[in-house]
């Protein structure tokens, strides 16, 4: 595993931003430098980055007219937590970001809150999914998707539609941690699907450590069809 | 495929004829000559014989290329058997009658290869029709009948059998081949004027982004170069955010060709925005092709409730392995709570809390069960 192990829990952990646009990466430091836990250590304009240049890469899906979709597997298999940031939200670019490791996808217009929860979030290996993602997600149709339960579906399609937990939470008649439980376990479950990366396989120990998913369920995709609730 | 029907249907028209003309020649012809003659032939058992034999081959032929069911192997034996079947009809001529007024199986045989072998290369009826003539010459020297007349005579009815049957199997083919280039011309018209079609609807996509940008952001950002808008004025400030808003749509719109579905939603954003509203506008999964009718109700809501809007919009649209999901998120009053416009599951709640619309209907993908 690489990293700062402190970064698991709520310690202080380091950013590394990757963006061909100074102005974007003066943006993301500014976001950042809100949140007390975390600093931005290396910044720059190539997705050619040591793994382990900090606990998590902030990512531009995009650098110098290039998908850098292979940099990102690249850095997954090192280990690297990377986190897709673009405003290219196409449903098979974010699909294929998460495919190659990613951590997570946020999509440039989410904003700062989205950024900032994907950053702690994927620091702890924990699975942080944005409106967006949420609509790939549920809209994905791909053969060796994985199977969701009714309510990870509904609560995924029902974020992407409104953007509010609360609102999904009413709507369902469940708390707003039960949304969260069910979304992050619909997320949990593409990290089993397709190409193994050590950080799929962080995010899956993480899931099954804090009881999101049990260890039955983790059998591959086929029979990953267990919905709880 | 409708592209090879034409040519198809052509090469069925030229079939008929041939059964048709084949029938004609075997069952009507050759029963007047076999009927008029039939004290000549020895043995009258073979004659009768090779005749019924033919009438059975001409069938299962016959049906066989009608029913496109003639494969090579099968139309060779038949073939093979009329040439056989010829040799012992030709054995029960009277000496010397190769060529007279009993004689029929020559010509008959050879209007069988052109039956069979109509749809083999060109050589196969070539051998038969050369085997064939070689049946007849054969016999004719063997009863030493060749002489000079018969010879001139012997010309001159292979030239109107063989001759005849090369030509009629030769022309077929050619128109054939007609058909089929006219057919495969115009099915490349049809798709030249597909893709001319495609390419202006792409042109015509592609201009109205321009328009947009021309008309709306241009003179926009030259204000604010010019310093005749200020950037402070929350009016300003409204106008580009809607404008940012319609950007990022603009940019998210990578396909030329929209569904229809998502043209029309972005017909509906469109009008809004005039209006002054920010409207989100995303789709993730493949649309399938929707009726009509269910394309209209999966629009009427967001329509209506996207006209209610105030100041923005979320329109998403998603296509799950199960259904099609419209949904608008928009900060429009209560009392917009559409009446399901028809058949599809619509439903749409007012949250307070979060003072805005949420409106969804769905399509399922598959019938309900």
């Amino acid at each position: 595993m690489v990293g700062n192990p402190m970064a698991r829990t709520t310690g202080p952990l380091t950013v590394a931003i990757v963006d061909d646009h100074p102005v974007v990466i003066e943006g993301i430091q500014t976001w950042l430098s809100e949140e007390p836990r975390i600093s931005v250590g290396h910044t720059g304009e190539d997705a050619d980055v040591e793994p382990g240049v900090a606990d998590v890469l902030v990512l531009d899906l995009n650098l110098h007219g290039r998908l850098v979709i292979g940099d990102i597997a690249t850095l997954a298999a090192a280990g690297q937590r990377v986190i897709a940031f673009s405003q290219f939200t196409e449903q098979r670019v974010v699909l294929e970001a998460l495919e190659a490791g990613a951590c997570e996808f946020v999509a440039k217009n989410e904003g700062r809150a989205h950024l900032v929860n994907a950053v702690l979030a994927a620091a702890g290996d924990r699975p942080y999914v944005t409106p967006t993602a949420a609509g790939v997600l549920v809209g994905d149709r791909g053969a060796s998707r994985p199977k969701l339960s009714s309510q990870e579906r509904t609560a995924l399609l029902w974020w992407f539609q409104s953007m509010s937990k609360a609102s999904v939470a009413r709507r369902m008649g469940v708390s707003v941690h039960t949304v969260d439980v069910y979304i992050r376990r619909a997320r949990v479950k593409y990290a089993q699907v397709g190409r193994t990366a050590p950080t799929k396989a962080d995010m899956l120990a993480r899931a099954i450590e804090d009881g999101l998913v049990k260890p039955d369920d983790i059998t591959g995709y086929e029979s990953a069809a267990v919905g709880v609730g | 495929m409708a592209n090879g029907m034409i040519a198809t249907r052509f090469a069925m028209a030229v079939n008929i004829g041939l059964v048709v003309i084949v029938g004609v020649w075997h069952l009507g012809l050759d029963t007047l000559l076999m009927l008029r003659g039939w004290q000549e032939y020895e043995p009258r058992a073979a004659a009768a014989g090779s005749w019924l034999a033919l009438a059975v081959i001409q069938t299962v032929g016959s049906i066989l290329l009608l029913r496109s069911a003639l494969g090579g192997p099968i139309a060779r034996w038949l073939a093979g058997a009329s040439l056989v079947t010829g040799v012992v009809a030709t054995a029960t001529y009277p000496a010397g009658g190769m060529i007279s007024e009993v004689s029929w199986a020559w010509n008959t045989v050879g209007w069988f290869g052109v039956l069979l072998l109509m749809q083999r290369p060109l050589w196969e009826l070539v051998v038969l029709l050369a085997a064939n003539t070689a049946v007849t010459v054969g016999f004719l020297v063997a009863d030493g009948a060749l002489d000079q007349v018969m010879l001139s005579r012997l010309l001159a009815v292979t030239h109107t059998t063989a001759g005849v049957q090369l030509t009629f199997a030769y022309l077929a083919r050619q128109l054939n081949d007609g058909a089929r280039e006219a057919t495969e011309t115009a099915a490349g018209q049809a798709e030249r004027l597909a893709r001319a079609t495609a390419d202006e609807t792409v042109h015509a996509e592609r201009r109205r982004r321009y328009e947009y940008l021309r008309s709306r952001v241009e003179p926009l950002l030259r204000g604010l170069a010019e310093r005749q808008l200020d950037p402070g004025d929350t009016v300003v400030r409204h106008r580009a955010a809607v404008e940012a808003a319609r950007l990022r749509r603009l940019f998210v719109e990578t396909d030329d060709t929209p569904h229809p579905l998502l043209h029309e939603l972005r017909a509906c954003a469109d009008v809004a925005e005039r209006r002054g509203v920010r409207v989100t506008l995303l789709s993730y999964g493949d649309l399938p092709d929707l009726p009509t009718s269910a394309r209209g109700e999966l629009a009427e809501g967001a329509l209506l409730v996207l006209a209610a809007a105030a100041t923005q919009a979320r329109v998403t649209v998603v296509t799950t392995p199960e259904d099609v999901v419209v949904s608008v998120v928009a900060d429009a009053p209560p009392e917009t709570l559409v009446e399901s416009p028809g058949q599809l599951t619509v439903s749409a709640v007012y949250d307070q809390e979060e003072d805005q619309l949420w409106w969804e209907t769905r399509w399922p993908v598959r019938p309900a069960p």
